[in-house]
């Protein structure tokens, strides 16, 4: 492209368009790169009441294996991702297939359908939380009226995992349905037409056809929702912060509280690095995945 | 051609029935938050649940009089604007630098930023900021805010720019037109919608982030979402001022998330999915 550019020279092109891309870059490696680096230092630190810092090599790390706190909080993560990004699959896939034939459906109406995910996971937490307490809420005003036994939902050391993916799907299942639905409208219609000439029922036309070919996208929407889910922090944070005792203590959770009520920061470091690795593993054999379902 | 059992009417009634039954699983939570905030307060802790009351905004004038909500609101407005506007700033021109010579990594370099878990940046930025005597500040909130609102502004304007035809480019060059200035004078009007998406979902991520808020700010910085936070512990017997608090600050991204709804697929993805 360069040869086109007859009175600019390559040279000065290039060192203004690095001039472009140089305030993002510096910006990110001064909040992002620099203080990562810092968490990766402090992880090899142990500090004393005083504030005192000492190198403590790999105590931190051998720490976090011996901790059951940790593996606990590894294990509430862990089953609070699947558990939530199957519900967000399952329902995003199948309200996405609702509004794609429902073409007709009024714009606003369709902006209705997908807002959860707009609203700050503040308030979603803050709404649950007055909707499913246990003695007033309307949640189990509902339960008792079809003659179900009410639950203690967020309260309960039991049911605390699956209430939390409950109001995460709430608010998540839309976005994996906005994304699926953007997959439907790309897939080529003589694909459908030759499936119903050949006399293919709807679902199977669903599970032979359309499902393989949204493969992409799916993935795509795993991948997304993986991101935010092992790092699971706002609604729990405002709904139980970690409670009924530590049934729903994440890592995030955990790693928050070491750091900032505990003040164990070499320890709190390690915790968040040791999750950060847990994500961006998850994020690159996910990737991989893609690479694989792509056609 | 009717392989099938059921008639195509049938089909149609049956689509739509699942479409009222989504709709009612999705609106109701929210319409429930807003209900109670019209209640008279005695009423919101009423048990069975009423549905049927005379709307008062009571709840609405008390949660004026107990709490500094207006300061917060500003707080929360100063540091969503600010990020906003700085993402901006940084994120278009990078946007087109990335575009233009097809070198990603510095797009990749700040979506890893935003896929690590954000306690991981928040230890060390408490460390710096204390340091420097930061914490408490709006520049502290709008600079850890920025790295949210960043990846959003390259994301969604980078396939803006993939889609302006190089020829025009070419053609500004030959006419001895800097990089810069084409930019300035050709791209950016050109992708004028993508930026005002861009502006609109980054207004809506910043406003709704909580972490940083949390730990970065202090009662006088306190953005609306860290300090709706608190008013659960103070409002467990005021669940109207409480439902008033969290309509009120829902409103904002969800008016806005309405306006850019026809462009929320290809944003909210940064880029994954072409919409």
């Amino acid at each position: 492209m360069v040869d086109v550019a007859n009175t600019v020279t390559p040279d000065r092109q290039r060192a203004e368009l690095a001039a472009l891309s140089a305030p993002a870059v510096l910006f990110t490696l001064a909040m992002i790169a620099f203080p990562v680096i810092y968490t990766v230092w402090l992880g090899f630190h142990s500090f004393s009441s005083t504030g005192q810092q000492s190198f403590s090599g790999l105590a931190n790390y051998s720490k976090l294996i011996a901790d059951n706190e940790f593996w606990h909080g590894l294990w509430v993560t862990l089953a609070l991702y699947l558990l939530s990004l199957a519900l967000q699959l399952v329902l995003g896939i199948w309200l996405a297939m609702l509004l794609f034939n429902a073409k007709r459906l009024p714009g606003i109406v369709r902006s209705l359908f997908i807002s959860p995910f707009m609203m700050p996971p503040v308030v979603a937490g803050l709404m649950w939380l007055v909707i499913l307490d246990p003695s007033l809420g309307a949640a189990n005003y509902i339960l008792q009226a079809v003659g179900l036994p009410p639950s203690d939902w967020l309260a309960s050391p039991i049911w605390v995992i699956p209430t939390i993916a409950l109001i995460d799907t709430w608010q998540w299942a839309p976005y994996v349905a906005l994304i699926v639905l953007g997959g439907l409208q790309s897939l080529p219609p003589s694909v459908y037409e030759a499936a119903q000439i050949d006399g293919a029922s709807a679902f199977t036309t669903f599970r032979r056809i359309t499902l393989p070919l949204l493969l992409p996208t799916i993935v795509t929407a795993v991948i997304l929702r993986s991101v935010d889910l092992l790092r699971f922090f706002d609604i729990i944070y405002i709904t139980t912060q970690g409670g009924p005792g530590n049934a729903s203590n994440t890592l995030n959770i955990y790693g928050f509280r070491v750091g900032f009520e505990f003040f164990n920061i070499g320890y709190a470091s390690a915790l968040m690095l040791t999750l950060t690795v847990i994500v961006f593993g998850v994020v690159l054999a996910f990737n991989r995945l893609r690479g694989a379902v792509a056609w | 051609m009717d392989h099938t059992p059921l008639s195509e009417s049938w089909i149609k009634r049956i689509n739509v029935l699942q479409l009222v039954l989504a709709g009612i699983l999705i609106m109701s939570p929210t319409a429930w938050m807003v209900l109670s905030s019209f209640k008279p307060s005695f009423e919101v802790t009423a048990y069975p649940p009423t549905l049927i009351f005379s709307p008062t905004v009571e709840n609405y004038s008390q949660l004026m009089e107990t709490t500094p909500f207006f300061s917060y609101a500003i707080n929360s407005m100063i540091v969503t604007l600010g990020s906003a506007g700085l993402g901006l700033l940084f994120g278009i021109p990078a946007a087109f630098a990335v575009s233009w010579t097809r070198i990603s990594w510095p797009a990749v370099l700040t979506l890893a930023a935003r896929m690590a878990p954000g306690t991981l940046f928040l230890l060390p930025w408490y460390m710096m900021f204390r340091e420097v005597g930061m914490i408490g500040s709006y520049a502290a909130l709008i600079l850890s805010h920025a790295v949210i609102t960043l990846p959003i502004v390259i994301w969604v304007l980078l396939p803006s720019f993939d889609n302006i035809p190089r020829s025009i480019f070419e053609a500004a060059q030959v006419d001895g037109c800097s990089v810069t200035r084409i930019l300035w004078k050709i791209a950016m009007p050109l992708v004028g919608s993508g930026i005002a998406v861009a502006a609109i979902l980054s207004f809506v991520f910043s406003w709704n982030y909580f972490l940083f808020a949390l730990v970065l700010s202090n009662g006088d910085s306190k953005t609306l979402i860290a300090a709706a936070f608190n008013f659960v512990g103070e409002g467990s017997t005021q669940w109207g001022a409480l439902m008033a608090a969290a309509t009120l600050i829902a409103l904002p991204p969800l008016v806005l998330a309405a306006i850019v709804q026809r462009w929320l697929v290809s944003g909210l993805t940064l880029g994954a999915v072409k919409g």
